[in-house]
Parts: structure tokens; sequence; C-alpha cells
């Protein structure tokens, strides 16, 4: 199998050379975990980043669950201004696109840190995060299909990078917004965000996390974000990345069956540096077994997205 | 950058050093070449329903044998796997991980150990005195059967203090240290959150300043390789720490002891 094979076009000049891309605060701004083999991956999503520095939320910010984990980060990032100066020039060094995880509490918010990282070398597209659970702002636009829409539209006009947007799960109408958003302008759609939960500590009797409630990721969320992503795909034209609890290659599969035209890796690679490359080994060796030629024959239904390379 | 490497260790030897201690002995050759005293790895455990890999800081560093080791307390389904292991059997390790200790300083101090909290100190014990700086010992326990061995201490002059007097000082180590405390010493500490706040406390009213204290801390931990951010403690300029990356081993004066919690021992 070539490499072309795996290969995918985002849109907007956004093309990975794999389809495994690592999930947004998981992988900080790539100049961490080493161990993971970039060879094999297609892009970098980073960590969520503001208009201006955020410390986060007090610890305790995680919590073990049953085959999941909880997390209440809180945004901690060091702001655009940062992001900008010292991260993205040492980016356009690299042969691997980085995505810009792009946090706010306000439409105007959203738009000036998409404003001051269009066009700037080393910055590959956007990812809008409208879906983080864990903080006071913010989740808003991502619950409601008008907000979803005014935000992605008003970051639309401001750039000219791939604009990725990232669902939250926690929403009865998946569908009707995932339409929304790609109706103002979103070259694609990451799906899902993480699913709220909590847990209490029975014997001190008070929550588990400082912010009560957190995140849930991690293989307990898989199903659920499989659903969601067959729902989504088949109701956008756009392409759909999968995220939630992919730890192997098999999961990966289940996801582009299911119509996802890319995956993100999140919470494996804090405990498998190799899951990457198994994933990735995994796609090929499926692709060659089924006489695939690329990626477009993996769905198992009529793919609605044209943009395989 | 970090030197951590990911690794399948086996299992040589597993122990029973005191009451409420296990201690695994790896075969991991490069592993001991890189570790340093105060650091730690991430441990894979196998246990149904767990996910995260386990931090553990390292208990003992043998280069030329090619060995490292692992002391813990069964707390959870992830050290109750650990303590299923037998020789022979492989372990999935990530690390070194974290910063460790300074050692370069020109005094011989004093280490204060509280509880499991003693894991660290083996290694950096043998280091301090592999340096010509044979350091004071200070280890404290509920109970003298709880206790790691004053043989683990070679050439350090160990003292112990545990709560019911069976052994050594009766009472805290934190008062045990009071008696041989002096200004301008240089302290080593590793034990629960209250235990490391009293430390603190006490070294304002014995003329030690924070600067020349060194803690190793325990909090929750996701990935351990600096990526998660999950396992922050309060700086005290402002924002916080990650004890992976910028700890585990801290400056006392980096921390904001009024803000800090303890995710285990309170």
């Amino acid at each position: 199998m070539s490499e072309r094979t795996l290969s995918v076009d985002l849109g907007r000049g956004l093309r990975l050379r794999t389809p495994v891309l690592v999930a947004s605060g998981t992988f900080a701004y790539g100049f961490d975990a080493p161990l993971i083999d970039r060879a094999r991956l297609g892009a970098i999503v980073t960590k969520g980043t503001t208009l201006r520095a955020r410390d986060g939320n007090p610890p305790t910010r995680i919590a073990e669950t049953p085959s999941g984990m909880l997390n209440a980060i809180g945004l901690q990032n060091p702001g655009v201004a940062v992001v900008r100066r010292e991260y993205a020039p040492r980016w356009a060094q690299w042969d691997l696109p980085v995505i810009v995880n792009v946090a706010g509490d306000r439409v105007d918010d959203y738009v000036e840190v998409a404003r001051r990282l269009d066009g700037v070398p080393g910055v590959a597209g956007l990812e809008l995060n409208i879906s983080c659970p864990n903080v006071a702002a913010g989740l808003q636009f991502g619950l409601d299909a008008r907000l979803a829409a005014e935000v992605t539209g008003a970051v639309r006009r401001a750039t000219a990078l791939h604009l990725m947007v990232k669902l939250t799960p926690n929403v009865t109408n998946l569908a009707a917004i995932a339409s929304a958003i790609a109706d103002a302008g979103a070259d694609s759609l990451s799906a899902v965000n993480t699913f709220v939960g909590m847990a209490i500590d029975v014997r001190r009797r008070r929550p588990v996390l400082a912010n009560v409630t957190g995140g849930l990721s991690g293989p307990a969320i898989r199903p659920l974000a499989l659903r969601a992503v067959w729902e989504v795909a088949a109701t956008v034209r756009i392409p759909v990345i999968g995220i939630g609890g992919i730890a192997s290659a098999s999961d990966a599969l289940e996801f582009l069956l299911a119509g996802a035209a890319a995956v993100q890796l999140g919470t494996v690679n804090y405990v498998n540096p190799r899951a990457v490359a198994e994933v990735v080994e995994g796609i090929e060796q499926y692709a060659a077994d089924h006489g695939f030629a690329d990626l477009s024959a993996f769905p198992l239904r009529p793919s609605v997205v044209p943009s395989h390379a | 950058m970090s030197t951590a490497v990911l690794a399948q260790a086996t299992v040589l030897a597993h122990t029973r050093p005191m009451e409420g201690g296990e201690e695994l002995v790896l075969a991991h050759p490069e592993g001991a070449r890189r570790a340093r005293p105060g650091q730690f790895f991430q441990i894979g455990v196998d246990a149904k329903g767990t996910l995260l890999r386990r931090p553990y800081s390292i208990a003992a560093i043998d280069p030329g044998r090619g060995r490292l080791s692992f002391l813990f307390s069964v707390v959870g389904q992830g050290s109750a796997w650990l303590s299923g292991l037998s020789n022979g059997q492989a372990v999935d390790l990530i690390g070194p991980l974290g910063n460790g200790f300074v050692i370069d300083g020109g005094t011989s101090p004093v280490c204060v150990a509280g509880g499991l909290g003693v894991a660290v100190f083996p290694p950096l014990v043998d280091a301090l005195v592999r340096a010509g700086r044979p350091p004071i010992v200070l280890q404290g326990a509920r109970t003298g059967s709880r206790l790691l061995p004053d043989d683990r201490f070679a050439g350090a002059s160990v003292q112990v203090a545990t709560d019911d007097g069976s052994r050594g000082w009766r009472g805290s180590v934190v008062s045990l240290l009071r008696t041989v405390a002096a200004p301008s010493q240089e302290w080593f500490v590793c034990g629960p959150t209250p235990m490391l706040r009293a430390v603190i406390r006490l070294a304002g009213s014995v003329g030690v300043s924070l600067d020349r204290i060194q803690v190793a801390l325990e909090t929750p931990m996701g990935c351990g390789m600096g990526t998660c951010l999950g396992c922050v403690v309060p700086a005290a300029a402002g924002g916080y720490l990650l004890t992976c990356q910028e700890g585990p081993c801290l400056r006392a004066d980096q921390v904001a002891w009024d803000r800090i919690t303890d995710a285990f021992h309170e």
C-alpha cells in the first residue's frame, strides 16, 4: 500500500498524509510526548487556545472512571500571542500540519484569535472549540444551532484557514446543530467532544473534581461517539472527523465505516504512545485486505463527502 | 528534553520490605541507566475497568545490574494488579519522567520521609553519600513495622519516629525534625500533604528558608508527560506547576502552600 492510499483532503488546502490526528488537549502544543511516532500522524490538534492566557481550574482536575477519564482542566493555555510568536515558527519547520484549537467566551474572542492566526506560517487550520464543558462560558455556542452558526460564520469571515468545528454531544438536536454549522461555512466537523459527567468520593463525601463536573473521555464513550458520527455523517456534506475513545485500529475502523473521513486519538495517547502507529497500520492492512484503493471505499453508506484524495 | 523510553521490564523480585509496603524489582537496564533520584515511571496496569497508567517514584536505581524498583501500597485496582505480579512477568513502563532532585549543594542535608513517601529516598540518599554529602535520614510511620529498614540508607545517619512509640522517637517525623533542625540546613521532604505543611511551618521557626527545601509531590496524574495538564499544583508565582514535568521535585518556595490540596490523604 502506498502512502497515497491513506491521504485525505479535508478541504481548503488541509491535506493529511494519514487520517489519524491527535485530539486537542492530549498533545499540548506538540512539543511534548516524544514517544509518539509523528511520521504516521496526519495532523496535530493543539490545546484549546484563548485570546488571553488562562490559568485553568484548581486541582483536582482529573479522575479515572470505569474505562474512562473525567477532566476539568479549564483551558489552561498561554494565550494566542505566545502561540503565534513562539510556537507557530517552530511548527512551520515541521512536515506535519498543526491545527490550533480555538476557544473563547464571546464571538468577538473567537474572531480575534482566528484573525491573529490567519496567514501565520505553521498554522494549518483552526478547530473551533464551541463545546468545552469545563469553563463557565463557551459551551453555550455548541448547544444551540443559531449560536453555533453565528460563531462559525463570524470566524469564517475572519480567516482563510481550514475551519473545523468541534461538536458537543451534550445536546438532543445534534444533526440540526451540525447542519447549521456546515451551512455557516465550516470546512469540516469533529465529533465529538467529551460527555459531561462527574464522580463523587464517597469516603470523603465530596465531588472528586474541584470543578464538580468534567468531560468524560476514553473507551467508555466510544459507542455513544460512534452513534453521533453515524448521524452527523449522514446529515452534512463536509468531512466529519470522528473522536471518542478510539484506542485501536478496530475502533478507528468503526468510525471510518460510520462515515468519518478521519479520526482523532485522544485519551489513548496518555496510555499507549504506540496507538497512532498501530491505528495507521491497522487501517492500511484493512484497506489491503479489502482491496480498497483509498479511504473513500470505507464508509458503509454511500458517501456524501466528495473530498477524499 | 525528556529521556523517557517505552519498555517492557521483567519482574525479578516481589517482596514486602515493610508492613503496608510491597516492592517490585524489575530488570530495565536502559531505565536504570537513565533514571535519577526523584524521577518516576508511568506503569501500565491491566486491571479490569482501569484506563490510565500509574505513576510510581523510583525506590532503587541499580545501573550496574540494570535494575529498578518501585515501592507501593495497595490502595486501588491498579496497585492491587501490581500486587498480583510475580517473578518473570512483564510490566509495561514509560520513563524516567519528571525532573528529579537537585543534589549539587555543599552541605550534609536532612531527608524527611513520611509514610510511603519514603519510597523516593533510597536513590537520593545513595547519590548524596556518593557526592560526599551523607545525610541525616528521618523516617516516620504509624508504627515500627511500617518503616522501611534502616539498611536501605547505607552511609546515612538514620533516625525513626513512630506515632505509637514502638520504635525510635514517639511522635511525628516533623517533631523529630525539630530536634535536628538548624538554620540554613538543606531539607529533602516527601510525605502526605499535611506533613509537608507542618514541615513548611517548622522551617520558618527554625531559620530554614523555603528555597533550601525540596519536596517531592504526589498528585493524580493523567499522562505523566506534560500534555494533559491534569496534575497541577498551585504555584507561588500564580497559576500552576505541572507535577509531572516541572516536578515532582519542587523547591518549597515555588509552591503556594496556602492553596495546595491533597487528593490522597485529607
